[in-house]
C-alpha cells in the first residue's frame, strides 16, 4: 500500500505552467526536484489524517494486541508475560472448540446458500422485464438494513416460540416450538438471515452477467445447447472471476458474524450467545472473554487466531482460482 | 479482466486487514479509554459527579426525581446520571473503569466487592465517615456493615432484600398449596406436582441455575457456595443438586427450557410457564407490571423444618477510589441512605430502604409492595436471617457460568457429569484470576 501513495499527484504531465505560449522548455533538473518535493510535502500534508489514524487506531492497537496476545491481561493489571499459554488454554477449552465449530458450520453452510440464492436471483433480474428496477431495489433492500440491530431483534421475535415461524411450522404438525429457544436450531435463523441478505453479492453478479458477450450465447444457440448447457458452459465460466470475488468477500464476511448472533442469541441475562452456547460463535466467544470475563490477553489471542485462520483461507482460495477462474485471454 | 483480478485481489486484502483491525479493536479499547477523565470542575465552585447504575425504564424515572431533589439541596453539586441493564452495565463499567474513568459513584452488589477492591477501583468511605460527610447511624439491623470488606467501608446498602419463592397466587390456590414458614423440600416437591397436575403449568421456572437458591440450600446443611477464596461445595454435592433438576425436567416439574429461553428478559413466571420463581423479594414488584396475575411471596423450603439459610441481599452505593470529588460523592450516598423524601419516591423498587428513617417513611399502600414488607418482617419475626457468606474475587463469573451451565444441562445438551465437570473447570479459572 506504501508505493501506491508515495506516488506524485497526477499533474507531472503539465509541468510547464504556460505550455501555449512559445515552444516547451523542459525546466532544469535542480527545479524539478524541488518541485517534486513540493508536491510530495504537499501529497503527504492532505494524506496525514488518513496516515495518524492508520497508526493510531490500526497499526497502534495492532501492535499491542499482538503483545497482549502472550500476556495475562486483565485490564486493570499490568500484562504479565506468559508466553503461548494463552493459546494452549485456547485449544483446551472445550467452549472454544465448540465456537470454532459452530463458525466453521455457519462458513461452510451459510456462505453457498447464499451465493447461490444472489446468483439465482441476479438471473432473474438480468433479464429485461417491467418493474425490473423495483425488482432489483427490493431484493438489494435487506442488505442494506441487514447488519443493523433493529433487524436482529424482529428476527429472534419472527423466529420465537409462537411467532410467525413456529405458527406455520404448526400448520404442518411440526411443533417444535421455535427456534431461537432451541439450541440445535437456532444457528439455522441466524443462516436464514444472511441468506437473506444476498444483495450485495446479487449487485455483484448482475454486473458480471451484463459483461457476458450476448455472441457466445447466439452462437450456442445456432449450435442447438440448451439454457442449462448455456448455462453450465458460458455463464459460470464468463462470471467466475466475480464469482470468486464474491466467495472471497462473503466468506471472509461469514467468518466476522458476531452482532446477529449476539442479538438474536440472547445478549442478555446468563447466556451471552444463545441457549446453550447455540450461537456462541467466534467473535461472540472473544467478546466474552474480553468483555464478560475481563481476560483481554486471551481475547487478543484468539483476535490473532481468527486473522490467521481467516488468511489461511484466503490463501486456499487464491491458490484454488487457478483451477476454476477463467480469465479472457491475454487480459485488457 | 486481468485488471479486474488484481483489483479484486486488493479489496480482498483490505477486507482481510479490516478484519484484522476490526477484531484487534477489542485490544485497542483498553488504551483509548482513558481520553477523558476528571475534570468536572467549574469557575463558581459547583461540581458535576457522575453516577450511574442498572435498572429499566421505571427506575430511571424514580432516581431522576430523588436526584433533582438533591441538587436541590445541594445547588453546588450536579450529578449526570448514565444506567443500562445489569449485564451491560457491568460490560461497560468494567471497560470504563480499568481506562481510569469509571462513574463518581454507581450502584453495586455483593458479588463485585472483593473484585473490584482487588483492582483498585473501590473508595474506602470511612474516611468520609469520619469527616462527617456520610453517617453510617439509623440503619436497620446490622445493615451498616454490609458494605464493609477487610476492615474498609466499600459500599453504603441502600436497599435490602432476601430469596423469596415468588408466587402466581391464583396457580397455587387452585394447586391447593399453603406454603408455610417451615415447609420442606419434601413438601415443596409435592407443591410442584400439584400445580403440574392440576393446573397444567410447571412446578416452578429453573431454580436449578440459581445460585444464590442452591447457596442457601448449602447453608441449611452447613455448607455454602462461597468460601473466601474458593467453592464451599463439591462435585458430589452438584452432581446430587442437578441430578434431581434433571429429572425434574424431564417430568415436567420445571417448565420447558427452550422456552425459558426464548421469552428472555421476561421471566418464566410473567410469561405463565410456570407456578413459582426463586428470586429477590422485590422482583415481585417487576413481575407485577410484566405479567397478568396476582404474585405472592412465599418462605424457602428448608431441610430441617427450621433453617432457610436466608440472609439480607441488597444494593449498595459506592464511590471511584480516584475520584476528585470524594466529599460530594459521600454527601450524594448520606442523601440517598438517610432522606425520608428519597424513600417516597424509590418505594421498594430496589428492595426495602435500609434506615430506619426510610423505612417509616415509606409505608406501603399498595398490595404488592406491602407483602414484601410483610415477608420481610415474617423473616424477622421467625429469626431465621443469618450473615451473609462472603463472595470472593471471580464470584460474578461463576455466578453466569452456573447459570449457563444449568440451562444447558437442562436443553439436554450437557449430561449432569458432563455439566458439573465443566462448572468446576470454569469457577477454577475464574477464582485464580
Amino acid at each position: 500500500m506504501g508505493s501506491a501513495v508515495t506516488h506524485a499527484p497526477a499533474l507531472e504531465g503539465r509541468a510547464d505552467p504556460e505550455p501555449r505560449h512559445g515552444p516547451v522548455k523542459s525546466p532544469r533538473p535542480a527545479e524539478l526536484k524541488r518541485r517534486g518535493r513540493r508536491e510530495n510535502l504537499a501529497g503527504y500534508l492532505f494524506m496525514s489524517p488518513w496516515i495518524a489514524g492508520f497508526l493510531l487506531l490500526t497499526a497502534g492497537p495492532m501492535v499491542a494486541s499482538l503483545y497482549f496476545a502472550f500476556t495475562d491481561y486483565n485490564l486493570f493489571d499490568a500484562p504479565r508475560w506468559i508466553g503461548l499459554d494463552n493459546f494452549s488454554e485456547m485449544f483446551g477449552d472445550p467452549r472454544w472448540r465448540h465456537s470454532v465449530r459452530i463458525t466453521l458450520w455457519y462458513v461452510v453452510v451459510g456462505t453457498p446458500i447464499k451465493l447461490i440464492a444472489a446468483l439465482g436471483v441476479a438471473l432473474l433480474l438480468a433479464q429485461k422485464r417491467r418493474g425490473q428496477a423495483f425488482y432489483r431495489a427490493a431484493f438489494y433492500a435487506p442488505s442494506l438494513i441487514g447488519a443493523s440491530v433493529s433487524v436482529a431483534i424482529v428476527w429472534k421475535a419472527i423466529f420465537s416460540d409462537d411467532a410467525v415461524v413456529d405458527r406455520t411450522q404448526q400448520l404442518f404438525g411440526i411443533d417444535a416450538g421455535g427456534w431461537t429457544g432451541d439450541p440445535e436450531l437456532i444457528i439455522y435463523s441466524l443462516v436464514a438471515l444472511t441468506v437473506w441478505q444476498f444483495g450485495a453479492p446479487m449487485v455483484i453478479f448482475l454486473a458480471g452477467l451484463k459483461q457476458v458477450p450476448r455472441e457466445l450465447y447466439e452462437a450456442a444457440d445456432v449450435d442447438g445447447a440448451g439454457k442449462l448447457r448455456q448455462f453450465w458452459n458460458i455463464t459460470l465460466p464468463m462470471i467466475s472471476p466475480v464469482l470468486f470475488f464474491n466467495v472471497l468477500l462473503e466468506t471472509i464476511h461469514s467468518f466476522q458474524i458476531f452482532s446477529s448472533a449476539y442479538i438474536v442469541g440472547g445478549g442478555a441475562g446468563g447466556n451471552a450467545c444463545g441457549p446453550a452456547d447455540g450461537t456462541m460463535v467466534y467473535t461472540c466467544y472473544l467478546y466474552v472473554q474480553g468483555f464478560e470475563n475481563s481476560r483481554m490477553g486471551l481475547a487478543s489471542a484468539m483476535a490473532w487466531m481468527l486473522l490467521v485462520a481467516v488468511a489461511l483461507v484466503t490463501a486456499v482460495l487464491f491458490w484454488s482460482q487457478k483451477r476454476w477462474v477463467h480469465y479472457e485471454e491475454g487480459g485488457r | 479482466m486481468q485488471q479486474g483480478g488484481n483489483a479484486e485481489r486488493q479489496a480482498g486484502r483490505r477486507t482481510i486487514l479490516k478484519a484484522a483491525g476490526a477484531s484487534l479493536a477489542v485490544a485497542g479499547l483498553g488504551a483509548t479509554a482513558t481520553a477523558c477523565g476528571g475534570g468536572s470542575g467549574s469557575g463558581d465552585g459547583t461540581v458535576t459527579i457522575r453516577y450511574s447504575w442498572w435498572g429499566a425504564e421505571d427506575r430511571a424515572e424514580r432516581i431522576n426525581k430523588t436526584i433533582a431533589l438533591f441538587e436541590k439541596k445541594y445547588p453546588k453539586i450536579k450529578v449526570k446520571t448514565d444506567f443500562q441493564p445489569y449485564t451491560d452495565f457491568w460490560k461497560k463499567f468494567n471497560t470504563q473503569a480499568s481506562g481510569g474513568n469509571p462513574p463518581d459513584v454507581f450502584q453495586n452488589a455483593i458479588g463485585f466487592l472483593r473484585k473490584y477492591d482487588a483492582k483498585n477501583v473501590l473508595l474506602d468511605l470511612s474516611g468520609q465517615v469520619d469527616a462527617g460527610n456520610l453517617s453510617m447511624d439509623g440503619f436497620r439491623a446490622g445493615l451498616e456493615k454490609f458494605g464493609e470488606i477487610d476492615g474498609k467501608l466499600l459500599g453504603v446498602p441502600v436497599g435490602s432484600n432476601s430469596m423469596a419463592l415468588v408466587i402466581d397466587k391464583p396457580v397455587y390456590t387452585r394447586a391447593g398449596n399453603k406454603p408455610e414458614q417451615g415447609w420442606t423440600w419434601d413438601d415443596f416437591d409435592e407443591a410442584m406436582t400439584k400445580v403440574r397436575d392440576r393446573t397444567g403449568r410447571a412446578g416452578d421456572s429453573g431454580m436449578y441455575g440459581v445460585m444464590y437458591l442452591y447457596d442457601l440450600y448449602l447453608r441449611q446443611n452447613g455448607k455454602a457456595f462461597f468460601t473466601e477464596d474458593g467453592l464451599g461445595f463439591t462435585e458430589a454435592d452438584l452432581t446430587t443438586w442437578w441430578t434431581k433438576a434433571e429429572k425434574g425436567v424431564k417430568s415436567g416439574l420445571f417448565a420447558d427450557a427452550k422456552k425459558v429461553a426464548q421469552i428472555k428478559p421476561k421471566s418464566a413466571l410473567s410469561a405463565e410457564l410456570a407456578g413459582s420463581e426463586f428470586t429477590w423479594d422485590n422482583f415481585t414488584v417487576r413481575y407485577t407490571s410484566e405479567g397478568k396475575s396476582e404474585y405472592g411471596l412465599a418462605p424457602i423450603p428448608t431441610t430441617d423444618g427450621k433453617r432457610t439459610g436466608q440472609y439480607l441481599g441488597s444494593l449498595m452505593l459506592s464511590g471511584y477510589k480516584r475520584t476528585e470529588h470524594p466529599k460530594e460523592v459521600a454527601q450524594f450516598i448520606d442523601f440517598m441512605v438517610h432522606d425520608p423524601e428519597v424513600a417516597k419516591i424509590m418505594g421498594y423498587d430496589r428492595g426495602v430502604p435500609t434506615t430506619q428513617a426510610q423505612y417509616d417513611a415509606y409505608r406501603p399502600t399498595d398490595p404488592v409492595n406491602k407483602a414484601i414488607a410483610a415477608y420481610e418482617e415474617s423473616l424477622v419475626e421467625a429469626g431465621v436471617l443469618e450473615q451473609i457468606t462472603p463472595h470472593p474475587n471471580g464470584a460474578d463469573i461463576c455466578e453466569a457460568a452456573f447459570l449457563r451451565i444449568a440451562e444447558e444441562m437442562a436443553l439436554g445438551s450437557r449430561s449432569v457429569e458432563e455439566a458439573v465437570e465443566q462448572f468446576f473447570t470454569e469457577s477454577k479459572t475464574a477464582l485464580a484470576g
